[in-house]
């Protein structure tokens, strides 16, 4: 039985591996294959821009991209603040209590520097688009981590903080409702020697702006937390699939691999390997490069190259085995700056990939 | 001319990155910016300084380079006044609050409690002070006892995030938090980070669109948010030249026509850099080695050589 065509891909992997570019292909693929599809992406690169054709507008909508195909392609470029604050006035009980959060200096540094916030708000506003049903189909490239997990774990963090009664327990008790610090801790023992470190350590201005923080936020702890649930129940649906992007060199696959067992174990569905930029074999002495001097050395270089990312790949098939698939993307003589050579570059997939997929 | 009297110990860019107490070297993952931090280190603790390669990140790498088991988050010596350390954020962060509170009893239960773990593990800025805070008291003498002599740290910075986050988070948690010893640490380190005299930023890039924006992008973030500029642009990995430079030249082999393709991208991104980078640039050649000290030495005596060289005074 072969699963169904997912609904919902999302290109996970580390920075720098070409994932805006592929997750842009593959959205291309898939209007051509006569599926209604959106790209959603992080990248704010003018050449992504460019490639796919549209302008500083997909920032605040879903913008069509012309590209020929049977079906629509859009791309949305995301803004984890503007989903921040979207989120904030949707949720928010009334404008006072929304215009609270929006101007508390502590949410002016928590929505743009917080760990996660990126990832949570990719995925916030995935969620209000798979929701909306107007695709048959959405592309989601996720922001670059390092190992590529904080994506995963950012809704938990994210909603640990936010709602934890934890915070609000450490902060409330210490002001009255007029902000006033109260003259006696209820925390107890332990209570007081948190009270007495942050006291020490950050000075109570900034735990007034928190406690506001948090005040302000009460309201909203209930529709955040369902909303972190349904994301999670989103991400492990047998609709969804995750295709991981990696470089094909030997240094690169326990990264790689580390996180695809990570996925699995967190009972996402994980698609083939998508191993990008493979540089081409050159078998030995037939790269004449260049005349003169250099023309060894170069030669030499090339067939390094090559014979680097056959090794990586190599290992990494052995590795996978019979646990997975892996697909080779080449080395293109160009990066996509246009439609037409991002085409190129869906053309390759749609050959490389397994049937069924998109 | 009227000769201007120099510092001498300031007469090549080398001699004053090794004359700094903090070098970070920042780039997006995959850029090559452990090898760069590696032979850095190795150069500036050639010119007699102590010096400490940190790295923060929870796979460790840099031991590869240096060939030596992995450090485990112990300052470890790697070679002559050359020392290495895999640091652990949160580790700093716990250690500053048995500092502070200095009962153990009392910090076993603090660090313990959900509600520091959620505030350490969340709270802006946080794992990034801790970090600048861990060189800054290394350099400046004023780690716990026990703690080896450091002159000079040399920071892989984590690779996760614009690397002007990791230099503006002290200025941004100054400004939110402005009593106390942490908003006095944190004002202290904004001022460590934006002088150049202390701490030295150098950005490792490859000769691609991505990368080169990046690097771009972060001149402008340091002149707009911490007055400063980079000291040094790395250009790891540059692809050789392929005889004919000119664009549109196929050649018959398609492998050649492809990496000169390839070249043709690259010299277009370096041409773009020697127009809008302010500042030195150095480039690595891409070499036909694998991760390793081999690398590490070669990287190192390219940029000896382009680094070791006479520069022109900076205009006030």
């Amino acid at each position: 039985m072969s699963p169904r065509p997912p609904s919902l891909i999302v290109v996970v992997g580390s920075g720098g591996v070409g994932k805006t570019t592929l997750a842009a292909a593959l959205g291309m693929a898939s209007a051509r294959e006569g599926d209604d599809t959106l790209v959603m992406t992080f990248d704010p690169s003018r050449r992504l821009k460019d490639a796919l054709g549209v302008g500083d507008e997909a920032a605040e909508r879903e913008v069509e991209v012309p590209c020929g195909a049977p079906a629509l392609l859009a791309a949305h470029l995301l803004d984890p603040r503007r989903t921040f604050d979207r989120l904030v006035t949707r949720y928010a009980p009334d404008a006072v209590a929304r215009d609270r959060i929006l101007h508390n200096r502590f949410y002016d540094h928590l929505s743009g520097t917080l760990a996660g916030v990126l990832e949570y708000m990719a995925v916030e506003r995935l969620f209000e688009v798979a929701r909306e049903g107007r695709y048959a189909r959405v592309v989601l490239d996720t922001p670059p981590t390092r190992q590529a997990l904080d994506f995963l774990e950012a809704p938990e963090r994210l909603i640990g903080f936010l709602d934890s009664g934890a915070l609000r327990v450490a902060l409330k008790p210490w002001f009255d409702e007029a902000g006033r610090l109260r003259p006696t801790s209820r925390l107890g023992i332990l209570g007081r020697g948190v009270e007495a470190l942050l006291d020490r350590a950050v000075g109570l201005d900034v735990l007034r702006d928190m406690a506001e923080f948090f005040r302000a936020f009460a309201p909203l702890y209930g529709g955040f937390r369902e909303r972190a649930l349904e994301v999670q129940a989103l991400l492990r649906a047998p609709e969804t699939l995750f295709l991981l992007v990696c470089m094909p060199r030997e240094e690169a696959i326990p990264d790689a691999m580390f996180f695809a067992r990570r996925l699995r174990d967190a009972g996402h569905r994980l698609g083939p390997f998508l191993v990008n930029r493979v540089h081409p074999q050159a078998p030995a002495g037939r790269a004449r490069t260049a005349d003169g001097l250099h023309a060894l050395e170069a030669a030499r270089l090339l067939a390094w190259l090559g014979e680097r990312d056959r090794r990586g790949v190599a290992s990494l098939r052995a590795l996978l085995a019979a646990r997975g698939e892996l697909v080779e993307v080449p080395l293109l003589d160009s990066e996509p700056s246009d439609t037409a050579a991002l085409g190129k570059l869906a053309g390759i997939l749609r050959e490389q990939l397994p049937a069924g997929l998109i | 001319m009227p000769r201007r009297a120099r510092r001498p110990r300031a007469s090549t860019l080398l001699d004053r990155l090794a004359a700094e107490e903090l070098i970070v070297v920042t780039g997006k993952g995959g850029v090559g910016k452990s090898a760069v931090a590696g032979a850095l280190a190795r150069l500036v603790s050639g010119r007699g300084r102590r010096v400490l390669l940190l790295e923060t990140d929870p796979r460790e790498s840099l031991h590869q380079y240096l060939a030596v088991p992995p450090s485990g988050g112990e300052i470890v010596a790697v070679g002559p006044r050359l020392l290495l350390q895999n640091l652990r954020p949160s580790a700093v962060l716990d250690e500053l609050v048995r500092e502070q509170l200095r009962l153990d009893a009392l910090s076993r239960r603090v660090l313990s409690s959900p509600v520091y773990r959620h505030f350490a593990d969340a709270a802006p800025g946080l794992k990034e002070i801790a970090v600048l805070g861990h060189a800054f008291r290394l350099v400046r003498g004023l780690a716990r006892r026990g703690a080896p002599r450091i002159d000079l740290v040399v920071l892989d910075a984590p690779a996760t995030g614009h690397g002007v986050s990791l230099l503006a988070a002290p200025a941004l948690a100054a400004e939110v938090i402005r009593g106390g010893p942490f908003g006095r640490m944190a004002a202290e380190l904004s001022r460590f980070v934006a002088d150049r005299g202390s701490c030295a930023i150098v950005a490792v890039a490859l000769a691609e669109e991505m990368p080169v924006e990046e690097a771009l992008d972060l001149q402008r973030m340091l002149a707009e948010r911490l007055h400063r500029q980079a000291d040094l642009l790395v250009v790891n990995e540059v692809l050789p030249s392929f005889g004919d430079e000119s664009e549109g030249s196929d050649h018959d082999d398609p492998l050649v026509s492809l990496y000169r393709r390839r070249r043709q991208l690259a010299a277009r991104q370096l041409a773009r850099l020697r127009r809008d980078w302010r500042g030195p640039v150095a480039e690595l050649a891409m070499l036909p080695l694998d991760r390793g000290p081999e690398l590490l030495d070669a990287i190192s005596d390219s940029l000896a050589a382009q680094l070791d060289r006479p520069i022109a005074p900076e205009p006030a």
